[in-house]
């Protein structure tokens, strides 16, 4: 138990339950400073509807996604200790779940990949519609919604 | 302002056995004087994409051991590096960085301590209790020609658990390991230890 399978893609080593407690000890502060509720990037049409075989190739984009242009930017932004502290706990099991995310030569599907490629589009360009901060503020506070997705593939 | 002439410390190493992660350093000697010393750490997310960026340890600093329990500080199974600076009154050292980054899948698993007991016609065993990570697969049988092993997986230690129900005349064995789903890996078998409930075996 305590593993991620995302279609073929299989991950050990993460556990669900450290990256929900160290979002928990972010959650208050980052989504008290999100000013534009109207608007959410990983909306419920986009989310519904991935099959097992496609949630690796969409997993693995979003989780990149974090890494190189969300997570990256906020640690300026949490500079006390705990939350920098939680931020770090968060990132460095992202990096290591997207490490693991390797899916094999034989199993790749170009249609699949396509698909999710698209989903994953329509998140970024959610993201880069809104102010930089607020994008920053969003993406981070909805990484609750991500987790709960993420459940799903978690035995 | 303090002036780095405090030497910094020397021989950053972290030794890590069952998940527990003490990092170690020479100490700074300076005779008649108390040194203190404060620990930073980043993950590998922190040196890929903020290299500048270090985390104050969990424990708290500063440290008047040349030593510190940096197991909090590490909760994913990637790359962390260490530094550690020297404190004198004002005096502050530069930074001393661990040579080798630490990922925890190198921790040293030993087999847990295991007491196997009876109580009654019951077969019981405690195990250790090794902190949060650990968990424990317990192998057990009769100790009989061909006997069929059965397994129970632990999730803590430091409880009695209830293995089988035991016959009398008869003697019953069994041995356990930990394991680490986080870093994927199980330590060796304990010794095996064995108990015997006294009667007459039963009639076939």
């Amino acid at each position: 138990g305590q593993e991620f399978q995302f279609g073929f893609c299989h991950v050990q080593g993460v556990k669900l339950q450290v990256l929900r407690k160290a979002f928990g000890t972010l959650r208050d502060t980052v989504q008290a400073q999100d000013n534009t509720t109207s608007v959410r990037l990983l909306r419920k049409e986009i989310l519904q509807n991935i099959s097992d075989a496609e949630s690796c190739y969409f997993i693995r984009a979003l989780l990149k996604f974090y890494l190189k242009a969300v997570f990256r930017n906020y640690y300026r932004q949490a500079s006390e200790l705990r939350l920098r502290r939680a931020l770090s706990t968060l990132t460095n099991n992202f990096l290591a779940l997207a490490s693991a995310l390797q899916p094999r030569e034989e199993d790749k599907v170009f249609s699949l990949a396509e698909s999710a490629r698209r989903r994953f589009l329509q998140v970024q360009g959610a993201f880069q519609q809104l102010d930089v901060e607020a994008a920053l503020i969003k993406a981070i506070g909805e990484v609750d919604i991500l987790l709960t997705w993420m459940e799903k593939y978690y035995q | 302002d303090g002036v780095a002439v405090l030497p910094a410390p020397q021989n950053l190493s972290v030794h890590s056995t069952n998940m527990k992660h003490i990092l170690t350093w020479s100490p700074v000697v300076v005779p008649g004087q108390t040194i203190y010393y404060s620990v930073q750490y980043q993950g590998e997310y922190e040196s890929l994409y903020l290299s500048h960026m270090w985390i104050p340890s969990h424990w708290d600093s500063p440290i008047a051991k040349p030593e510190c329990d940096v197991t909090d500080d590490i909760t994913a199974t990637v790359w962390y590096n260490f530094r550690v600076s020297a404190t004198l009154g004002s005096q502050t050292s530069a930074w001393s960085i661990l040579e080798h980054p630490f990922n925890r899948n190198s921790t040293v698993l030993t087999p847990p301590k295991t007491e196997v007991t009876k109580d009654g016609s019951h077969m019981v065993i405690e195990l250790e209790d090794l902190g949060p990570h650990l968990e424990f697969n317990v192998v057990y049988w009769r100790s009989e020609p061909d006997a069929e092993e059965r397994s129970k997986l632990i999730k803590n230690g430091g409880i009695s658990v209830h293995l089988q129900t035991m016959e009398p005349g008869a003697k019953y064995c069994a041995k356990a390991q930990t394991l680490v789903k986080a870093i994927e890996r199980r330590s060796a078998f304990s010794r095996v230890e064995c108990v015997e409930v006294e009667g007459e075996a039963l009639p076939l």
